[in-house]
């Protein structure tokens, strides 16, 4: 369903009785488009009175109640930023995780979430036959907007997976710092592949392996189960885990509020420079003073951030061919040109031997994208057209995902080249979740 | 504020409870992966005591008893399983429960326990140091990635290559591969073919791909690689193939052209070029023809060949002295001659390698066709002395694997099917019919049922392998890790014809000239039809006809169906012993010493 905003022509007036028609036939529409889909094929009814079990996990959401989910957002949002900026207090935003992870995680199933809506709002960049709901773009856009203004406030309680993780860092560890520089690439390549995969259609990857939706839902394969438990069990040295080194939302909100004016300060007035914060802090997002001077000299800072700048070009080219050469192992994750393999295969062409009959195929049991590609009517070269044009998406796709891995490890370098001259401890405004701990362990009450 | 003693008393409690919360949550962490993995492995439905029962209710199946049974039986399964399930979930929900009590104590704890933060030890970070350790390892990381990626992609390039990732045309080309090829400026070279009516070639797959070693299935489906046609089992999928001419009026006939040399090889066809080889006592030669105009574009002697012997070797005046045919992979064309002369050519004539296999001792004749699987060049050799199939490097010649083979001398030919997702190379010497991997030449299976002087090769349909020899039987062979013989007949047997198949019906031609076709599954005979004149071409099977040419040069048409029905004869004015080869539209036929292109 395209939807198309009428827009009157300029100079011409629209009839306020006409306007007021389409609004009311446009919002009825809208509202009761969910209700008025009949099933093509109907289920099938019991005398047992056996219940259907639900095909969707969650279940398909009025319009009007998955903006309920955006006013609650909007509201969690408003309260949260308020208790971090004003009240500054750690035991209201808990007690604000605490609803976050009941309404958000539990009750509404970790779905629509902000960090999913990345490939939402992807494929819609990309695919222009994809209609993304407002309210999905609605739960993308608002948190960043919150953060370009007063900080990660969105991580601080209102994202439910930062909530969960937050409630087991019971002892939190600080990790060397070259563990943290690696594992702080981890997101940007996560990033980079969920949009890739998005955009080309192939897959959702951050919800396919979405390590706590599983939870929420008490309901997901052994294997997530697994991973969401050594998730957990590990967040509980090292704080939220995926936040820090997976959550590709995060790599969005860490640029975005780089630009915050009103970010959470430790000292709500001058710091008194008493070290108690220094440590406070389980995410290692508190940036000590620097006063002293770089023991690299002015020239040779400048000789390295010139031969970065020549160098960020040739950076991000390699980057990108080498994320083209990759375009076969991501293309094999589409189920398009998995297709395509198993047709393949099944017609004997899986190798360039030359053995012509097809009759091997019949020797296995067909799975049920054969079975669903023979019942469709499509032909061979159809799926196999269909193939080639995804392959061929990924290889641009390749170049795109690797020129951003390149150019984001560049800018990293060139961030680490600058100077850098404060006096007080701060937050880094990028990496901090605006939690408030390291609030309670400042002296300094206003 | 109260004292501290209450709160001491409150933590005590909390720890307690946390610490039972924890116990509690391991044995039911433990008591849930045991209870999953029992349900995962658990199939009700095929439980071996319910398989036994439903054995005995088949043999008896008025045995109400038994039936009532086997539903109870049922039920309790269906029972379990639903009960396990039942208990992984609750067992879930008490999970969450305890670990839900956990973690509440333990914040509960930390939140009483929350004590003034004291000034920390030691020395202030060292902001500088830290920074330029992170910087280069931000360097090392990258590079380390990008290593990494190129390393995948190319184990990932390898993969698919292994995997059909030659599949380059247009229309049934792999897709990984193809849009690489695209994506990095398209080195695709479309050949296109200067008269598609007569070389029949789909445009889409007329592609020749330089960077590669051998081509796709499609292009070697497009053409006509070696002896009976892709595979070597008989079966054509062109179109449009003539039903009537005569070669000595010149009816349909394109063109003729007389072959220089003798020799009972068939034609093969690469895009627009047909390649024969012909020999005498004196020379050996290789021709290649324009497809098109019938002209020879070129002539290749075979000399000057390393360890060639000097002496020609005895042969018989039916199997001659060029008798396997040759094989192609559009890339070269293989040449073999009964003295073992082994020749490799370029599209163009050029030597690119050449051999001896050591001259073979054989009484008739060494006749034994070539065939290629991908780049390795196969050679069936079963000499008296040492028999052997070999795989050769089409590029270098070199052997890239030997098998030896306990069986007697063979005139057959190898063939190459696709037998579920394996390529098999299908081998009939006497005593057995034997499979192999035509990549490392591993014998895979075979089966004792064949003896004599095995001249016939194998056909193939739907997992079937027939073999056939004249004073031995007729056997269809059901193929499989631990192959069977189906059925046997051996009232109908050739000695140098090879049958056909296809999924419902194998028809044989034995050299006498009777036609039988049998049903392919349970070996139901359901016709013979006697010609009169013997038969040495192997019948092909091209769009549900049978093509049968007899030693006087008369083509057999006939429909491949139930009942016997003759479509057409059609005279070449000349005899044959050669199988033919099609393209779109057209049917190449080399008689005794013309080659003819029918068709429009």
């Amino acid at each position: 369903m395209r939807r198309i905003k009428s827009i009157p022509a300029k100079g011409l007036k629209t009839p306020a009785g006409t306007t007021a028609r389409t609004f009311i036939l446009t919002f009825f529409s809208v509202l009761f488009s969910t209700a008025m889909a009949v099933r093509r094929f109907p289920k099938p009814e019991f005398e047992t009175n056996y219940i259907q079990p639900s095909t969707q996990i969650p279940v398909p959401r009025a319009e009007l109640l998955a903006y309920l989910d955006v006013f609650v957002l909007l509201v969690s949002l408003s309260i949260v930023t308020w208790l971090i900026l004003k009240k500054r207090s750690r035991l209201w935003v808990f007690a604000m995780s605490v609803f976050s992870l009941a309404y958000f995680g539990f009750y509404r199933e970790g779905c629509v979430c902000s960090i999913g809506a990345i490939q939402n709002v992807s494929l819609a960049l990309f695919d222009n036959t994809f209609v993304l709901p407002l309210s999905v773009l609605l739960f993308f856009i608002l948190p960043l907007v919150f953060t370009a203004f007063f900080g990660r406030t969105f991580c601080a309680a209102v994202c439910p997976f930062g909530a969960m993780q937050d409630f087991f860092a019971f002892k939190p560890q600080a990790l060397s710092s070259r563990l943290n520089t690696v594992l702080g690439i981890l997101p940007y390549l996560y990033l980079g592949l969920a949009v890739l995969f998005a955009a080309t259609g192939t897959d959702f990857i951050i919800c396919r392996y979405d390590p706590f939706v599983g939870i929420f839902r008490f309901n997901a394969s052994f294997g997530m189960f697994l991973f969401s438990g050594i998730l957990l069990l590990s967040g509980v040295f090292i704080a939220r885990p995926y936040c820090r080194f997976l959550c590709p939302y995060g790599v969005l909100l860490n640029w975005t509020s780089r630009f915050s004016r009103r970010h959470l300060t430790i000292t709500p007035k001058e710091c008194i420079q008493c070290r108690l914060c220094e440590h406070s802090c389980p995410y290692d997002a508190i940036e000590v003073p620097v006063t002293s001077k770089s023991p690299e000299s002015r020239p040779v800072r400048v000789r390295k951030m010139m031969i970065l700048t020549v160098f960020v070009p040739f950076i991000v080219l390699v980057f990108g061919y080498a994320g083209s050469r990759m375009q076969d192992t991501l293309a094999g994750v589409d189920s398009r040109v998995k297709l395509a393999k198993e047709v393949m295969a099944l017609s004997g062409k899986q190798d360039a031997g030359y053995g012509m009959q097809d009759a091997g195929y019949k020797m296995q049991d067909d799975s049920y994208e054969i079975k669903a590609y023979k019942a469709s009517g499509k032909t061979e070269s159809q799926v196999y057209s269909e193939a080639s044009a995804v392959v061929k998406k990924f290889y641009i796709g390749g170049w795109l995902f690797g020129g951003f891995i390149g150019l984001a490890i560049a800018l990293m370098i060139g961030g680490r080249i600058m100077p850098v001259y404060r006096t007080d401890y701060v937050t880094s405004k990028g990496r901090c979740f605006s939690c408030l701990r390291c609030v309670d362990y400042c002296p300094v009450k206003s | 504020m109260k004292t501290g003693k209450p709160s001491l008393n409150t933590i005590k409690l909390l720890e307690n409870i946390s610490l039972g919360s924890a116990v509690f949550a391991v044995v039911l962490c433990v008591l849930i992966i045991v209870n999953f993995l029992q349900v995962r492995r658990a199939d009700p439905l095929n439980s071996p005591a319910m398989t036994v029962l439903i054995e005995k209710l088949q043999n008896d199946p008025a045995n109400d008893q038994l039936r009532q049974e086997i539903r109870t039986l049922d039920l309790l399964a269906r029972k379990a399983f639903f009960t396990a399930q039942w208990q992984v979930r609750t067992g879930g929900y008490l999970l969450f429960i305890s670990i839900l009590v956990l973690v509440s104590c333990i914040k509960a704890i930390e939140l009483i326990r929350s004590k003034l933060p004291e000034e920390p030890a030691g020395k202030p970070v060292m902001f500088w140091e830290t920074r330029i350790l992170k910087r280069n390892w931000l360097v090392y990381s990258g590079i380390a990635l990008v290593v990494l990626t190129l390393l995948l992609a190319w184990l990932t390039h390898n993969d698919l290559g292994n995997a059909g990732g030659r599949e380059q045309g247009a229309g049934n080309r792999e897709p990984g591969t193809v849009n690489r090829e695209s994506g990095s400026g398209s080195r695709d070279t479309a050949t296109t073919s200067p008269d598609s009516r007569v070389t029949g070639h789909d445009s889409s797959s007329s592609i020749l791909h330089p960077a590669s070693d051998y081509p796709n299935m499609q292009e070697v489906k497009n053409n006509f690689p070696c002896f009976r046609g892709p595979g070597s089992i008989g079966v054509s999928e062109r179109t449009g193939i003539p039903t009537s001419w005569d070669g000595t009026s010149g009816k349909n006939v394109r063109w003729k052209t007389v072959i220089p040399l003798p020799g009972y090889n068939s034609p093969l066809i690469w895009n627009d070029k047909l390649f024969l080889s012909g020999a005498s006592e004196s020379k050996r030669e290789v021709y290649c023809i324009d497809a098109v105009s019938g002209k020879i574009l070129w002539t290749s002697a075979v000399d000057k060949i390393p360890g060639s012997p000097s002496q020609v070797p005895g042969v018989s005046k039916e199997t001659g002295l060029a008798a396997p045919s040759l094989a192609t992979e559009g890339r070269r064309v293989y040449a073999i001659f009964a003295n073992g002369d082994l020749i490799a050519l370029d599209m163009d004539g050029k030597k690119v390698w050449a051999k001896n296999l050591g001259m073979p001792a054989n009484h008739y004749g060494h006749s034994s066709s070539l065939i290629m699987y991908r780049d390795i060049l196969i050679v069936q050799y079963d000499q008296r002395s040492g028999p052997a199939v070999m795989g050769l490097s089409g590029k270098t010649g070199e052997q890239l694997w030997k098998t030896p083979r306990n069986v007697k001398i063979s005139w057959a030919s190898p063939s190459l099917v696709t037998i579920g997702k394996r390529i098999e190379l299908l081998l009939a010497a006497e005593p057995c019919v034997a499979s192999y991997d035509p990549l490392t030449g591993k014998e895979l299976w075979k089966l004792d049922c064949i003896s004599g002087e095995v001249g016939p090769s194998l056909a193939y349909a739907n997992l079937i392998v027939f073999s056939v020899n004249e004073y031995s039987t007729l056997s269809a062979i059901r193929t499989g890790e631990n192959p069977k013989v189906l059925w046997e007949n051996n009232e109908f047997l050739s000695d140098v014809p090879s049958p056909v198949a296809n999924d419902d019906f194998l028809f044989l031609v034995t050299s006498y000239g009777t036609a039988v076709c049998y049903d392919a599954t349970v070996g139901t005979k359901y016709w013979e039809h006697d010609f009169g004149t013997p038969v040495y071409s192997s019948p092909m099977l091209a769009e549900g006809k049978i093509y049968i040419m007899d030693k006087k040069g008369l083509m057999h048409i006939i429909k491949a169906g139930k009942e016997f029905s003759q479509i057409s004869q059609c005279p070449l004015g000349e005899g044959s012993f050669c199988t033919p080869a099609f393209t779109n539209g057209h049917i190449f036929l080399r008689g005794d010493k013309n080659l003819y292109c029918i068709g429009k």
